[in-house]
């Protein structure tokens, strides 16, 4: 793939990017941060102007396009990162987990886990915060917070691999 | 009227200049000029309603203080965006772009002028006043129509570039030989003040980088705003005093601080210092304008225009070439050079300062009416030939072939 960068004195840079199919895109970014997308159908064609996307718009954009944001690729829970290595997480309660009938308390899920349990989702109810008295049901969505080993701790659990 | 309330009406006349603007789709500077002239007292001054004079707004000390800030900003924003390394990427074709363009406009303003004015330092300006294209319209022409993503962009900019670099050298050339008066022996002796000037801010610039660098380093807006200010202002200021160009000096300053790690930074902050005082430059050139003499200049005008349009396209189509564009988009490159903007009319002003000394007065307000309206006139043209530029490339491509 062939990137083109130049100045332009006074309004800022250009990039020109191949995309494939003789098409080019062009983006400039003016000094005062606007960018502006233009699309190139084929070498001596002239751009047409696709958008303009101001300094924050551009850069959630791009992390967008980047992949930062969401990536579809399968995967077999959702995952929530909240910062550097703490998740969120949601779990669904299989029929055969050995946690089902137990109360949070009794599964001691804190200390085996060191996950939070921050809430219970059944059937259309959401229990926030629950006390440690709740009691886990199967087809329940249990929804935790808690750094990424301690997460899969809590999947083993829920398991019965723990 | 003087005071705040002039400056008031000055404000809001230019405020409402970019609103008729906006409104038009034009670029505004030429409103800010037709603005001054008619709240000037040669247009709103010889007229009353029911009794009551009309707000005029007269030159002042503050209007003529604010307009040389204008030109002091804006050459100081093109010292800072003129990086010489970068500009020795493509230096080999910029500088046969920027020579042709040099040759042709330059050569056959130097004609014109003297065929218009009869007298050698008058074809001089002139030969400037048509040369120098206006960075500022061709620039905002450039990012309105998409150009700036083509080709054509880069002979555009890269020609503007070199022009900056000649109108430094230039500017300081004429400013002393206005200065020097017709004595020979004095305006060698001015033009010599002025180049050791300008090697001197050559080498600031080129040395000075570490101190200009220390210089900005704060955390606080305010302080890089007013420390900018203050360096460039004095150095200008320092610079007329010795007689000097102060647009000189401050594109000097510019293209120091072009080196430091400031420079992003600068041209944000100081982007609406210049844009205030830029406005009042183009609303002092309406005032200090009397329309009443566009009629005398009117055939010289209509002269000036017919030669340097066609110069200019000629030119920036060889431009093109040298680029090795196709021959469509090197008539774009012509036609977009056609506007002539900010630099003349500084020019003009230059030319303003020799009344009675260098020039006759009345040589020197023909020269001055003659580029205002001459500006006027290339700035909407060219701005419109660009706007329509599709039968200059139909004809260029049946007559130079597609390539």
């Amino acid at each position: 793939m062939d990137v083109t960068e130049s100045d332009l004195p006074g309004v800022g840079k250009k990039h020109e990017v191949d995309i494939g199919g003789g098409q080019q895109l062009v983006v400039v970014t003016h000094n005062t941060g606007t960018r502006e997308l233009y699309l190139r159908e084929s070498e001596d064609a002239d751009s047409v102007k696709l958008l303009e996307l101001s300094d924050r718009m551009a850069r959630i954009v791009g992390t967008i396009l980047e992949g930062a944001y969401f990536q579809p690729v399968e995967s077999n829970h959702v995952e929530t990162m909240l910062s550097e290595g703490t998740l969120l997480e949601w779990y669904a309660v299989e029929d055969d987990s050995p946690l089902v009938g137990e109360t949070l308390a009794g599964a001691d899920v804190g200390q085996r886990t060191g996950v939070t349990v921050v809430a219970i989702q059944r059937d259309d109810d959401v229990i926030a915060a629950p006390a440690s008295t709740a009691e886990i049901e199967a087809g329940d969505t249990i929804v935790v917070i808690g750094e990424r080993d301690n997460c899969e701790r809590f999947e083993q659990l829920l398991g019965g691999e723990l | 009227m003087a005071d705040l309330l002039g400056i008031g009406v000055l404000f809001a006349a230019v405020a409402v200049a970019t609103l008729v603007a906006v409104w038009l789709n034009k670029s505004v500077i030429p409103f800010y000029i037709v603005f001054g002239m008619v709240l000037s007292p040669s247009v709103a001054g010889q007229f009353s309603v029911a009794g009551y004079g009309l707000p005029v707004v007269e030159s002042s000390e503050f209007i003529e203080l604010g307009a040389e800030l204008g030109i002091v900003f804006l050459l100081f924003f093109l010292g800072l965006e003129f990086n010489l390394d970068r500009l020795l990427d493509r230096w080999e074709r910029i500088t046969r772009a920027g020579t042709i363009d040099l040759a042709i406009n330059f050569g056959a303003g130097l004609l014109l002028g003297f065929a218009l004015f009869r007298d050698p330092l008058a074809a001089f300006l002139v030969a400037g006043i048509v040369y120098i294209s206006s960075s500022a319209i061709i620039t905002k022409s450039l990012i309105d129509l998409g150009w700036i993503a083509n080709d054509e962009a880069d002979p555009l900019l890269g020609t503007l570039v070199f022009e900056d670099l000649v109108i430094a050298v230039y500017l300081t050339i004429a400013a002393a030989l206005v200065a020097g008066g017709s004595d020979v022996g004095a305006a060698v002796t001015s033009v010599g003040v002025a180049l050791s000037f300008i090697v001197a801010l050559l080498l600031l610039a080129r040395y000075g980088t570490p101190w200009f660098e220390r210089a900005l380093q704060t955390n606080s807006n305010e302080f890089t705003v007013i420390r900018a200010v203050g360096i460039t202002v004095l150095v200008s200021g320092i610079a007329l005093a010795i007689g000097v160009s102060e647009a000189v000096a401050a594109f000097f300053v510019g293209m120091a601080f072009a080196s430091t790690t400031h420079t992003h930074k600068l041209e944000n902050l100081l982007e609406p210092v210049r844009d205030t005082f830029a406005a009042v430059f183009f609303f002092w050139i309406g005032v200090e304008t009397d329309p009443r003499l566009f009629a005398s200049v009117a055939g010289l005008v209509a002269a000036a225009v017919v030669v340097t349009t066609p110069t200019k396209i000629l030119s920036g189509y060889l431009g093109g070439r040298a680029y090795d564009l196709d021959p469509r988009r090197s008539i774009r490159v012509g036609l977009g050079m056609v506007t002539r903007g900010e630099f003349s009319l500084i020019i003009a002003a230059v030319a303003l300062t020799g009344a009675g000394t260098s020039l006759s007065s009345e040589l020197a307000n023909a020269v001055y009416s003659f580029t205002v309206a001459y500006v006027l006139v290339m700035s909407i043209l060219g701005t419109m030939l660009m706007q329509y530029s599709a039968p200059f490339e139909d004809f260029a491509t049946a007559r130079f072939g597609a390539e």
